[in-house]
């Protein structure tokens, strides 16, 4: 059973996420160095969503980041938008732990979309050094392992049914 | 044919949202006056929280440097001590220098010059989404007569400009971004460049010369050229580090470590205006005498 429909608790999530992303975290991590909040939270909504709920959450994340930063507007919605859409569809196929599975998924979107977006930005003439990716990645793998979930203990979500316990 | 044609009509729609994407990305490549706008409405109706965390972190982060970076602090005092002798000795030399600078400053007129500068003092409140831009948002904005346009200083060197504002914030493109595009000099060959941010994580900048034998060194200050619209001349952006053939040899770049520390920017100036001659801020040592 899908979770129930709260575009307005996303937006009040996501605009918290953003404020952490933006005043919070540069003072604790150097320049370049920050971590994506919204992907951890994008991660986290949509593995309990349906696919076109991912999507829209997706979306309504990157385009909130989009807007704030007042650049390039477009690329964050678009690949945040794919995130969640993968994420919700393929999430059905994953064993719902509350801390292992997050904590991975978490993890791997921060490497998916940094390499994605640094693609996209050299592709669009931004010719950003391969460096600007390997250097802060173990620190943003890292960080998607650990508040991916700790964020889902936090805010209390969790799958709406819970794993069956294996038969001996 | 329903199958065919919702897969017609899928493949119509993929390609109407990359078309999408890709105009309104392009659309938005440099900061653009009307959207920063619209990111700066964000950020006021935002900038309390923003200026409540940010001041939590600061105080935080600070706490815990302070007791990771006790042994580093004594190995730093002792280089510090070792190069105060040097610069003693230096300040010796520069007393008498200032002082023909003095009287040089009177007979061209500049003295009135200096009292020209207005700096409006602001606090950062908040950095970047994006990790690939680096721009902050300060808690100054048009009600405190901040333009875009308008250069932002601290006491080391030039720390941005001004791309956008709303009447309590003001978006700051710092130089560290691949787009800041400021024209410089190296302060002792005379060369003159554009000085842009190198890459997100190193911190250092990229200086593109214009000669092709320019006659630069590592070591040497690189300051603003004022050939730009936005910045004052002879503003300092930092030292060279090294200095390399650019692609196909034609010209050189030097790579330049800035001399402000933008990690640990929180409090900036914003020059509001300032005199047309060259002059030099009263933050850098100028100002009314």
């Amino acid at each position: 059973m899908a979770p129930p429909y709260r575009p307005l608790y996303w937006i009040v999530l996501f605009v918290f996420g953003l404020l952490v992303q933006t005043a919070l975290l540069p003072q604790v991590f150097p320049i370049g160095y920050v971590p994506s909040v919204m992907v951890s939270l994008v991660v986290l909504l949509a593995l309990y969503e349906s696919p076109r709920r991912g999507l829209g959450l997706g979306i309504m994340a990157g385009a909130l980041t989009d807007l704030l930063g007042g650049r390039l507007i477009g690329l964050n919605t678009a690949t945040y938008g794919l995130l969640g859409y993968y994420i919700a569809k393929y999430q059905e196929r994953f064993k719902h732990d509350q801390i292992f599975v997050p904590g991975l998924i978490g993890a791997l979107s921060q490497l998916i979309m940094a390499l994605a977006q640094w693609g996209i930005l050299n592709a669009v003439g931004y010719r950003l050094p391969w460096q600007a990716v390997t250097a802060p990645l173990p620190y943003w793998v890292l960080f998607g392992l650990l508040f991916t979930p700790a964020m889902g203990g936090i805010l209390g979500i969790r799958p709406a049914s819970p794993a069956k316990p294996r038969r001996h | 044919m329903g199958e065919w044609g919702q897969r017609i009509r899928r493949l119509v729609l993929a390609a109407v949202i990359i078309a999408l994407v890709v105009s309104s990305m392009s659309l938005t490549a440099s900061p653009r006056v009307r959207v920063i706008r619209v990111s700066n409405w964000i950020a006021s109706a935002v900038s309390p929280i923003s200026f409540s965390l940010a001041w939590i972190g600061n105080k935080v982060g600070r706490g815990v440097s302070t007791l990771g970076n006790l042994y580093a602090v004594e190995q730093e005092n002792r280089a510090l001590r070792a190069k105060l002798l040097r610069y003693n000795a230096m300040r010796l030399e520069l007393s008498e220098v200032l002082a023909d600078n003095g009287q040089l400053r009177s007979l061209l007129g500049l003295k009135r010059a200096l009292g020209g500068w207005k700096l409006e003092p602001a606090s950062v409140i908040a950095r970047s989404p994006s990790t690939w831009f680096d721009t902050v948002v300060v808690d100054r904005g048009t009600s405190s007569g901040v333009r875009p346009g308008q250069s932002v200083i601290v006491p080391q060197g030039v720390v941005g400009r001004v791309v956008g504002a709303s009447a309590s914030t003001a978006t700051v493109m710092l130089i560290l971004d691949p787009r800041s595009g400021a024209g410089a000099i190296d302060a002792r060959s005379q060369a003159a460049g554009v000085v842009s941010g190198d890459n997100p994580v190193s911190g250092l900048l990229t200086f593109q010369l214009f000669s092709h034998r320019p006659q630069i060194d590592p070591g040497d200050a690189v300051v603003t050229s004022g050939y730009s619209q936005y910045y004052p001349k002879g503003l300092l952006i930092g030292q060279v580090i090294r200095v390399a053939k650019a692609q196909y040899g034609l010209t050189e770049t030097a790579t330049v470590r800035p001399s402000v520390d933008f990690n640990n920017l929180s409090q900036v100036m914003i020059v509001l205006s300032h005199p047309a001659q060259a002059s030099v801020p009263p933050i850098f040592g100028g100002g009314r005498s």
